[in-house]
């Protein structure tokens, strides 16, 4: 049983203080009889101790040391006073050096603080209890909580180590006694300084204080014998050292420079801030104009997102008005994939498993309703990791459309109307001249903010909010782009309509032509009979519109026709036949919706040649189509969840007319 | 009877290691000297006959497996108390061996530290002896020559720790306490020549210094205080006259 009195666990060394070994020397200096401090006779009633120093003496002294002012001297005096060296005749609790005439005296050197020796609580516990004996059990407060319970409940102070100390105290006192008047009123003061330096009365701040403990002993000796085992670990270390990636200066310093450059007139402390710094004028306008979801944002704010990509998403308001540009141009599912992935990643860990599925149900399944794009490498990763999904699951693929949205939507939308909009309407606040009288004023009037349960609150509400207007407009586009019903191949619509989006590497939304009617309908509706017309009355210039179209196809009653080919895609079976048989009725709702697309994207062009390209569809599916899905959607199939499967075989057709470049 | 001839060793034990404290605390200071340092190293040596004789007993007494319940108990409660006056003792020597080494008494540029005081160690060191006079007869560099077998003496009891731990299975956090919180009031022990009242003047003369500005008030009481007197002779003149 070797359990030593080692309370170590690990992280257990003080940190070496060098300034102990200094103030030493110096104390030695002091001591010295014909440069050191002048010492005087303390007088007490009965006797008088010798080797008594003024404070004023010492900070002469110092300031003649060290050829410094007083002040200088002062602080000096005050730490040397701190730390113990020195302790007050009068007043001892307080440790400070006061340069009047007030007495002190130099602590004998085994109450120096040392390095080494940590102040144990046993010898705080004999300390207390001869003070006990001494006073007859007038402890203060304090010290008597440590004496008394919570010594023996501190894990260091056991209860044998209590009793000993009790009954070494005794002793102790005796020995004590033995010594001549003078000395032992010199030892007491010499002790009781000692303690309030080590263990400082509740409130006051000790100079003793360290922080947190080393690992390794500071005092312990460098090894001495230098073993093979010791060369091995240091050619171990300087291989890695050679190993690790380092940086050009040029190009770190070079990053520091354009980061300061950059900030520097957005960073509090450097530059004032408009309308003014709440900490310094105690005037709250400049919060108030910055709240995380304000109508109206700063100009300096603004100006912020123009920075990085990574500014702009992690601004709310920023991230909204993003959001809404993206909506605009109808590829909001990427951002909204990247604040699932971003929810998943920080979100509680019980409901991990769920939202991960949902979000590869809604956003990267085979068919599914807002689909995004990503290429085949991470979504094979993606799968694998889903089968037993964590945390990190859907980083590959929130990389890859964070980093799509950075190089192609980033740059879009900070030249968009909405961007331009936001910059000319945001507001550059004048700056406060707040007089001295005012600025008590807004000192008194000072109140807190909003609760943060509040504030979290509201934050839910909006995103409540914005989850339940989110989807809509995309995927109730192409449902209420109605293809003609007796027309309609595919059959049963699914509740997430269709992807449709996948063909357009560049996120390009399911357009909303009918984008107010969008909003007002409810995602459950899967009326087709208003949106025929509309979807033929407005002819936006975008060539999505003829995806909706064709996407519109997508609410039809279900044929057989279209289940073996949902049978035949799910296979992977491109028999071109069967989508010839398929084209002439596809050919015919294109021609019924009289939409001619502009080029706007690739698709545009092989557009007008579809109508007559139908009839020989090309049937490569696309890398994009080859989804691997996770195994339970294979089960899906054959359910009558006919959504799943008209989904599915929605996905391929219209990659392959995509595909298409003028075959016809 | 072995439980009190333990008790009165360990006791003794605790006497020397407490004068050891004392005289440690003077090292350094204006009240050390070549016979301070000659007292340390004599008190060290008692100290471990003591603990040596204290160890072979308590494990001898504890090896034995023919004793009772209550009086293992006993001994191993003597034995946690031996273990910590053996740590204290520990520390203390290695403090002395720090101390020693950095105040050498015969350098002159080395100054001792003017702590007040100034009074010789001989009665706390005569206590420890258990002797009435103490006789200095080690030569003048003891400071130097002492601090070697300080280590090596260091290095013993290190071991010696080592080795109780090892051979005498005991739990410390198993002993309980028998004394009580406020025991150390109640008890007393052979003390020396000393009365309550000289403590009490003690703790209050560093008190006493505090209220230096006060002296005007203690001036002012006097004033009063023989106004009175002065008052009180005036009217008994005054009564004897009428």
């Amino acid at each position: 049983m070797t359990i030593r009195n080692v309370r170590d666990h690990g992280q257990r060394f003080r940190p070496r203080m060098a300034c102990l070994k200094k103030v030493e020397s110096v104390v030695l200096e002091m001591q010295d009889p014909k440069t050191g401090v002048k010492s005087q006779n303390q007088r007490l009633v009965i006797t008088t101790i010798p080797h008594a120093v003024t404070g004023e003496d010492i900070v002469a002294w110092i300031a003649n040391r060290f050829k410094t002012n007083t002040l200088e001297a002062r602080a000096v005096g005050t730490m040397m006073v701190a730390f113990g060296y020195i302790y007050p005749l009068q007043d001892h609790k307080r440790l400070i050096l006061k340069p009047d005439t007030s007495l002190y005296r130099f602590q004998t050197p085994y109450f120096w603080p040392a390095q080494q020796w940590p102040v144990e609580d046993t010898d705080y516990a004999i300390y207390l209890a001869k003070r006990n004996i001494r006073k007859k059990g007038m402890l203060e407060l304090y010290e008597q909580a440590t004496r008394g319970t919570s010594a023996s409940q501190h894990a260091l102070v056991l209860p044998y180590r209590l009793e000993y100390a009790w009954s070494t105290s005794l002793y102790i006192d005796a020995a004590g006694k033995e010594r001549k008047k003078p000395d032992r009123v010199v030892f007491e003061c010499q002790e009781r300084a000692y303690w309030v330096v080590h263990r400082p009365p509740p409130g006051t701040v000790s100079a003793m204080d360290y922080g947190t403990d080393r690992m390794v002993d500071p005092n312990m000796e460098e090894v001495k014998k230098k073993t093979s085992d010791y060369y091995r670990r240091i050619i171990m270390f300087t291989q890695q050292c050679i190993m690790r990636p380092r940086v050009k200066s040029s190009v770190s310093i070079g990053a520091l420079v354009k980061y300061s450059t950059t900030y520097k007139e957005h960073d509090p402390f450097l530059h004032s801030s408009l309308p003014s710094n709440p900490w310094l004028t105690d005037d709250v306008t400049y919060w108030a104009l910055n709240l995380p979801n304000v109508e109206t944002p700063t100009k300096m704010r603004v100006e912020r997102w123009t920075f990085s990509f990574g500014e702009l998403l992690t601004d709310p308001r920023g991230r909204a008005d993003f959001r809404l540009f993206l909506k605009k141009e109808f590829s909001g599912e990427n951002l909204a994939f990247w604040e699932a992935c971003e929810d998943l990643k920080w979100g509680a860990a019980e409901t991990m498993k769920e939202k991960a599925q949902q979000i590869y149900k809604t956003f990267l399944a085979r068919g599914a309703p807002r689909w995004i794009n990503i290429d085949g490498k991470t979504m094979e990763i993606t799968v694998k990791g889903l089968s037993h999904p964590h945390r990190y699951v859907l980083d590959a693929a929130q990389t890859h459309i964070y980093m799509l949205m950075k190089k192609d939507s980033y740059g879009r939308y900070l030249k968009s109307p909405v961007f331009k909009d936001t910059q000319k309407k945001a507001i550059a606040p004048e700056a406060h001249r707040f007089s001295d009288a005012q600025l008590e004023q807004n000192a008194k009037r000072r109140r807190p903010s909003l609760s943060p349960i509040i504030l979290r609150q509201q934050e839910e509400e909006q995103k409540a909010k914005l989850a339940a207007s989110g989807p809509v407009d995309i995927t109730q586009l192409c449902r209420f782009t109605a293809p003609v019903p007796h027309l309609a191949v595919y059959t049963g619509i699914c509740e997430a309509t269709s992807p449709g989006l996948m063909t357009l590497p560049n996120s390009a939304a399911c357009p909303s032509p009918i984008s107010v009617a969008i909003d007002s309908t409810p995602a459950s509706e899967r009326r087709f009979d208003g949106n025929g017309g509309p979807s033929s009355s407005h002819f936006p210039s975008i060539a999505e519109v003829s995806i909706s179209e064709e996407e519109n196809q997508l609410p039809a009653p279900k044929s057989r026709m279209s289940l073996s080919l949902t049978r035949l895609l799910r296979r992977g079976c491109n028999a071109p036949s069967v989508f010839a048989s398929l084209s002439p009725k596809c050919a015919v709702t294109t021609g019924g919706g009289k939409v001619q697309p502009l080029g706007v994207e690739p698709l545009a062009q092989p557009q007008p040649r579809r109508i007559a390209n139908f009839f020989q569809i090309k049937v490569d599916i696309p890398p994009e189509c080859r989804i691997y899905p996770i195994d339970s959607e294979d089960e899906e199939d054959d359910s009558p969840d006919t959504a799943r499967g008209t989904v599915k075989e929605i996905i391929c057709p219209w990659e392959t007319i995509t595909k298409q470049d003028g075959a016809g | 009877m072995g439980r009190d001839e333990c008790k009165t060793m360990l006791d003794a034990l605790n006497k020397v290691t407490a004068c050891y404290r004392h005289l440690v605390t003077a090292l350094g200071s204006t009240s050390d000297s070549q016979n301070l340092r000659e007292e340390l190293k004599k008190t060290r040596k008692k100290a471990q006959e003591l603990a040596v004789a204290n160890r072979t007993k308590l494990t001898a007494l504890l090896k034995d497996k023919t004793i009772s319940k209550d009086d293992r108990a006993e001994y191993e409660r003597l034995w946690v108390l031996f273990t910590s006056s053996m740590e204290l003792l520990e520390v203390d020597m290695k403090r002395s061996l720090e101390i020693g080494q950095d105040f050498p008494l015969k350098v002159p540029t080395r100054h001792l530290i003017q702590t007040g005081m100034t009074g010789s160690t001989t009665t706390v060191a005569a206590r420890a002896m258990s002797v009435q006079n103490m006789k200095y007869e080690a030569d003048a560099s003891i400071d130097t020559l002492d601090l070697k077998d300080l280590e090596t003496e260091i290095a013993q009891v290190d071991q010696m720790m080592e080795e109780m731990e090892m051979k005498v299975q005991v739990a410390p956090w198993a002993v309980e306490a028998k004394q009580e919180a406020g025991a150390e009031l109640k008890s007393t022990v052979s003390v020396g020549n000393s009365s309550v009242g000289v403590i009490s003047i003690c703790e209050e003369e560093p008190k006493e210094t505090v209220e230096g500005e006060n002296g005007t008030m203690k001036i002012f009481v006097g004033i009063i205080f023989t106004a009175v007197l002065l008052i009180a002779g005036i009217l008994g003149y005054l009564v004897i006259n009428l």
